[in-house]
């Protein structure tokens, strides 16, 4: 039996206009999002663009929205990925700011010795997934943060389940390789 | 059957959580772990210390005015206002409707608090008067005859 798609009911509710339903998929897919781009991006102001384009998206779409075709969650992230992609592309083809300032997507709030030490290890692990070819991040932030299915991953990135087990395979070796090795920061798109 | 160094690859794609696994090797790969198999188990133990490094990546915490941006940037119904309401009146047809009921309402204002004309008795008829009562009965005695 096919899996229902949970965001339907929702998105028609949106398409008749509805408040309440749009507070709902804000609720539900915001924080989605932003974890989505803010980890291919490394950056929180255009994790937040990424976001809100995603979401003018969303609003013309829900009237429209025929279910069967896609999952609404897969749809979601082709449309948010596409939108990182084009940033990752401008940021390569704008020339190298050495003072450029960084956004960093973590949280910066101060905080206790415990949670200083949570904070130092999020910063170095953000450095390390920035420093993971572009292609490589996505396979794993698509499929380890975003949990998406093998499937529904390679149907994304447009490869087989084979590659997208490459890409992860070489993605986690990249990972514990770095994180053994270099401290400090990268920034996705920005390899030197 | 599922072999030890299947299950590596796993591993080293996915992750220690075998429910991110292929739903298909699911199975087996518990069978394997059931079994005791060293390199499984090795395996699934490197996995999972990577694991628990990606999930030290904190996010921050949800931007609420991001959030009340995006929400106010959905078309959503709003209660009708006095002039959405009345919006019908102000196109061309409601303009030249309300000029004309307008004009019709002054013209029945005006007739009403004008004087109304002195009559002149000799001009109007009288139902008393029998001249002409004669010429209606001369006309109607002519057709008649036709």
């Amino acid at each position: 039996m096919k899996e229902t798609d949970p965001d339907v009911e929702l998105l028609a509710r949106i398409g008749h206009q509805d408040p309440a339903a749009v507070n709902e998929m804000v609720s539900r897919k915001l924080p989605r999002l932003l974890a989505l781009a803010g980890r291919i991006l490394g950056d929180a102001d255009e994790a937040r663009d990424v976001a809100q384009e995603t979401f003018l998206r969303i609003w013309r779409q829900a009237a429209n929205w025929r279910s069967g075709e896609a999952r609404f969650d897969t749809w979601m992230h082709r449309v948010a990925l596409n939108l990182c992609r084009d940033h990752l592309r401008r940021r390569k083809e704008r020339p190298l700011n050495e003072n450029e300032d960084i956004n960093e997507v973590v949280d910066s709030t101060p905080a206790p010795d415990e949670q200083l030490e949570a904070a130092a290890r999020s910063e170095q692990m953000a450095a390390a997934l920035a420093s993971l070819p572009d292609r490589q991040r996505e396979a794993i932030v698509l499929q380890y943060y975003q949990e998406l299915s093998n499937i529904e991953a390679a149907a994304l990135m447009n490869i087989s389940v084979e590659a997208l087990e490459s890409l992860l395979s070489r993605a986690r070796r990249n990972l514990r390789s770095y994180l053994a090795e270099t401290p400090g920061h990268a920034r996705p798109g920005r390899e030197t | 059957m599922m072999t030890p160094e299947r299950f590596a690859h796993l591993a080293e794609a996915y992750g220690a959580d075998l429910r991110r696994w292929p739903t298909a090797e699911q199975p087996e790969a518990h069978a394997l772990l059931r079994s005791g198999d060293a390199t499984a188990l090795d395996a699934l133990q490197q996995a999972r210390q990577l694991d628990s490094l990606l999930d030290s990546h904190q996010l921050a915490p949800l931007d609420l005015d991001l959030a009340r941006r995006i929400r106010l940037s959905a078309p959503v119904a709003r209660p009708a206002s006095f002039w959405t309401r009345y919006a019908g009146w102000l196109s061309p047809a409601g303009v030249i409707g309300v000029g004309i009921a307008g004009v019709a309402v002054g013209m029945l204002v005006a007739s009403l608090s004008l004087p109304a004309p002195r009559l002149i008795p000799d001009v109007l008829p009288s139902v008393f008067d029998q001249g002409d009562a004669e010429i209606v009965f001369t006309v109607n005695a002519e057709e008649a005859e036709q």
